[in-house]
């Protein structure tokens, strides 16, 4: 008699469902799509940053052979209603809000904002459409610095505003800030600027749209991080009733908070679809999507310590202002994540925060990778800055303010409790696989010899999901829904509202519904991308490891509960008494007694069974997070810097990080080996460059820099043993960490490497030629 | 313009205007959808394809250029779906995420491969690094290639 031993793919490397697809080249990508009838879009651009539109002149290319319309500003403005960006509308508290077309209309915003749409037959012909199309502009003052827009006298981008203040300054204080500040034996003072970037992923953004006017309902089919977004988006500003709007995505070639909801050009797409009757394709080439699907991260800090003689940090008060760009999406939530999570896995005891939100004529601020990333570069850049000025390694300094694990746990000076956070057994670990005193030595002896090499630490905390609140009253995160059914074929079906693009989810959500109901990994399939099949979904800050994985173990769980109250009028036995192992229910323990899940499917679809008998094998299921939890962790690099060009040669990374129970560790190590990949880019290569007059610089991969196989070193990654927090569901999101702890991480190891020369760094990013400019000038002071 | 090329082994004959790219002929014109266009500006690499015997970036080669030529794409490499070698060291090595970039480093992994089976790790690195990928940080990438070459030489 065979033994099966119980299966257990949680926890494992298993190989990933969407590979064989994907490497045979049969993935289905929206520019893969073609629909009977399909026409093609291509949108005119502003090439200024401010101006008045004064005339869009579209008779030329309506008359040339191959375009079906051009549809200007004003036409869209006739059949669609003016509002917000989705996200902004969904997120954004109070204050005041601009409304927009979904086309320019009176003015542009920043250079790339589009004017017109021209529907043709093929892509080339829209793009020929473009240049016969004549726009007659006035120019405006750009608006191309935080400063200026701050300024009463700037023009403001949007007339109901009055100014360029989308997010009004606002102040918090959180412990005895004025106290803490007025005993502290030291008070430092620093400017702190973060730098315009983006995500950038190998896919931009797209979309097939299409109109049916017999039953009055919107199809899209879309590159989104979630389609239900991209529904509301869709409902809200074409007018139809959101279950009129169908939104269904296939694979979707990477985003990093890209493609959250609904942007204007697709929303313009849809309405197109919409006024002509035939589905219309659009997807964006790689000009429009550096120019403008949006951009990320450009604030600035300044911020006061108060430190102790020996180097504990008691108080930070900072302010900041962050440019948002000119149509709002995500900057003016930023500041409010920041304000939060600034005070990090340290005892810090007083935060000042202050925050000012401002429009510039420049694409859009959108998420990006772990949007409030900045306040670790800021708290990590601090604490190094503090270390040098006191004489005291990083390391220690770090040892010296983190917080204790306690019981109960220490609460953020903001107001969540640090439960389970293993930040200090992270800083410890990295101590052990690095030999810092070694290096220290070595450092030393290369330095004589004209070498600069440079250690760099930082530690981070993401509230991925982050802790139950304290009264117990909410999960972290919201819902998380999910079905699941028993298919007739014996597999079970998963249907969620994630919108995997790279993480993984058809494998690492089947791994945990194949342990919990007890087939084999391959007798579970993942159903995702489908607006009708669950009430909503988004795959975006890192909710989905403990949100959807709690949703599908919880799933799993009930399903079988189901499956198993059905089966015991199948199998002599009460329901208690069963069990299912390797794809058979079973009385426990007796293998001979075993049916087949899928017999129990097509035995409960067979009618035979009276209204008593509950043979619908489906079930519901949500999942509020449980009891949460933090990921986390502290990465170290030691890097050589060329003081003659400028190289940063990155010689050794190391990430020690905790992101609760893994499901899958390849699926885990890939997504931190990325995020740090974006994290190194950002520091040493990339930048979204605009010049004076609100010109993109960057609308070229060879403008826009991204780093290549030669630019990532080997990442060594050790993994923490993780304080369980919930009885089921301790994984934990690790989608944005790397993004957030990699730029403090390298920039703390360059300065470092930097010392002999006395350069001080306040600023992220450094590319040679900046590198060599803050040789210089500290020689010079 | 009338052409004849053979792609993927079968010899394809079409109608295409002078301006049109190879990618999107492969793509438009053939329905081979596999070969992805990432920068239409020849520096991203997710467009590669084999054009006789060297990999080509499909954006910048005009498809009456290939008139006459032998053109592989992905989906000549794994003809009935089974993955070939590569494909499936790749695959044993987690090398990918999104997959929009994965054409373009397998065709041009497995035209670096053939002309050197016993590359190392930074011959292997500096041979993709025409290449980007946005999610992965390269190094599942550069290790799928190191055990397809390992394993070809241990036959
Ligand atoms: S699409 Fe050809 S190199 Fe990028
Ligand atoms: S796997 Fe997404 S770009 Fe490479």
């Amino acid at each position: 008699m065979a033994q099966i031993a119980a299966q257990r793919y949680t926890g494992a490397s298993v190989k990933r469902s969407e590979d064989p697809r994907i490497l045979a080249g049969r993935g289905r990508y929206i520019d893969d799509l073609k629909l009977p009838g399909m026409l093609h879009a291509a949108f005119v651009r502003s090439p200024l940053a401010h101006a008045r539109v004064l005339a869009v002149d579209a008779a030329a290319a309506r008359a040339l052979p191959g375009v079906v319309a051009v549809l200007t500003g004003a036409d869209l403005e006739a059949v669609t209603i003016p509002g917000q960006d989705p996200l902004f509308a969904m997120m954004a508290g109070p204050g005041p809000k601009p409304e927009y077309t979904l086309l320019a209309t009176d003015k542009v915003r920043f250079a790339g904002d589009p004017v017109a749409v021209v529907v043709a037959e093929s892509r080339y012909l829209a793009e020929d459409g473009c240049e016969l199309v004549e726009v007659d502009y006035e120019g405006l003052p750009p608006v191309v610095s935080a400063a200026f827009a701050l300024d009463p006298a700037s023009p403001p981008l949007f007339a109901n505003l009055g100014d360029n203040i989308i997010g009004p300054h606002k102040r918090s204080e959180f412990g005895d800030v004025a106290g803490v500040f007025a005993a502290a034996d030291r008070v430092a003072e620093f400017r702190i600027d973060v730098h315009r970037h983006q995500n950038v992923p190998m896919e931009g953004r797209g979309c097939v749209a299409s109109y049916d006017a017999g039953s009055g309902t919107l199809t899209v089919h879309a590159a989104t991080q979630s389609v239900h977004v991209t529904r509301m988006g869709a409902a809200m500003r074409l007018g139809i009733d959101a279950d009129k709007v169908r939104v269904v995505a296939g694979d979707i070639g990477g985003s990093f908070g890209l493609k959250i909801g609904a942007s204007r050009e697709e929303l313009a797409v849809a309405a197109a679809s919409r006024a002509l009757g035939r589905p219309v394709k659009w997807v964006e080439d790689r000009s429009e999507n550096l120019a403008a699907s949006g951009q990320a991260r450009e604030e600035s800090f300044e911020v006061r310590a108060a430190v102790s003689a020996d180097g504990d940090l008691l108080g930070l008060d900072v302010a900041m202002v962050i440019d948002t760009g000119a149509y709002p999406v995500m900057g003016t939530m930023v500041p409010g994540i920041i304000e939060m999570m600034l005070p990090g896995p340290y005892k810090l005891a007083a935060l000042g925060f202050e925050s000012t939100a401002v429009t510039t004529n420049k694409a859009s601020y959108i998420a990006y990778r772990g949007p409030w990333a900045s306040e670790t570069f800021v708290r990590e850049r601090v604490l190094d800055l503090l270390a040098k000025d006191l004489g005291l390694d990083p390391l220690e300094i770090r040892l010296r303010n983190i917080a204790p694990r306690t019981d109960p746990p220490f609460t953020m000076i903001t107001g969540r409790p640090l439960a389970g956070v293993t930040a200090k057994e992270s800083l410890e670990r990295i101590a052990e696989v690095v030999d810092i005193p070694a290096f220290r030595r070595r450092q030393a002896e290369e330095r004589a010899r004209g070498r600069y090499l440079g250690i760099g630490l930082a530690t981070f905390i993401e509230a991925a999901p982050g802790p139950r609140s304290p009264e117990g009253r909410s999960g972290p995160m919201g819902m998380e829904f999910m079905r699941l059914a028993l298919a007739g074929d014996g597999v079970v079906t998963l249907f969620t509202g994630q919108m995997p693009h790279g993480q993984s989810h058809q494998t690492t959500l089947a791994q945990i519904a194949a342990d919990e109901f007890g087939v084999p990994f391959e007798q579970v399939r993942v159903v995702v991308g489908d607006s009708d099949v669950v009430p909503f979904g988004l795959t975006g800050g890192s909710r989905s490891a403990t949100m959807t994985g709690g949703a599908a173990l919880h799933g799993a769980r009930q399903l079988k509960g189901k499956v198993l109250d059905f089966a015991a009028h199948l199998i002599e036995a009460s329901a208690q008494d069963l069990e299912i192992v390797d794809g058979q229910v079973q009385v426990r323990g007796d293998p001979d007694s075993a049916i087949p899940v899928a017999e129990v499917a097509r035995q409960a679809a067979s009618g035979e069974f009276g209204a008593d008998v509950d043979t619908n094998l489906e079930v519901e299921a949500s999942f509020d997070g449980g009891e949460g939890g933090w990921s986390g962790g502290s990465h170290c690099a030691i890097v050589e810097v060329d003081a003659e060009t400028g190289l940063v040669r990155i010689e050794r990374y190391v990430a020690a990080e905790d992101c609760g129970a893994l499901i899958n560790p390849a699926v885990v190590e890939g997504q931190i080996r990325g995020g740090i990949a974006q994290g190194i880019g950002a520091v040493l290569l990339e930048r979204s460059a605009y010049d004076q007059d609100g010109n993109y610089q960057s609308a070229t991969f060879m403008d826009y820099l991204l780093p290549t196989a030669c630019d990532i070193p080997r990442i060594e990654i050790e993994h923490l043993q993780t304080v369980p927090l919930d009885a089921d569901v301790n994984f934990r999101g690790v989608g944005e960490g790397g993004m957030i702890i990699a730029p403090p991480t390298l920039v703390n190891a360059i300065e470092d490497a930097l010392t002999p020369f006395g350069v001080r760094i306040y600023e992220q990013h450094l590319p040679p030629a900046r590198i060599l400019e803050l040789i210089d000038t500290a020689d010079a002071g | 313009m009338d052409i004849t090329v053979s792609v993927n082994g079968a010899a394809r004959a079409a109608s295409v205007e002078a301006r049109k790219t190879l990618a999107d002929f492969l793509r438009e014109d053939l329905d081979l959808t596999g070969t992805h266009v990432g920068c239409e500006h020849g520096v991203c690499g997710a467009c590669t394809v084999i054009v006789d015997g060297r990999a080509v970036r499909s954006c910048l080669m005009l498809a009456v250029q290939a008139a006459g030529s032998e053109v592989t794409t992905i989906e000549g490499l794994a003809p009935d779906g089974a993955l070939g070698p590569l494909q499936q060291a790749m695959r044993d090595s987690h090398s990918f995420q999104c997959g929009f970039c994965t054409p373009g480093f397998v065709m041009q992994a497995s035209a670096f491969l053939r002309a050197h089976p016993d590359a190392g790790e930074q011959e292997i690195r500096e041979a993709l690094s025409g290449n980007i990928c946005r999610c992965t940080g390269y190094q599942s990438i550069i290790d799928g290639v190191l055990l397809a070459a390992r394993r070809s030489r241990e036959g």
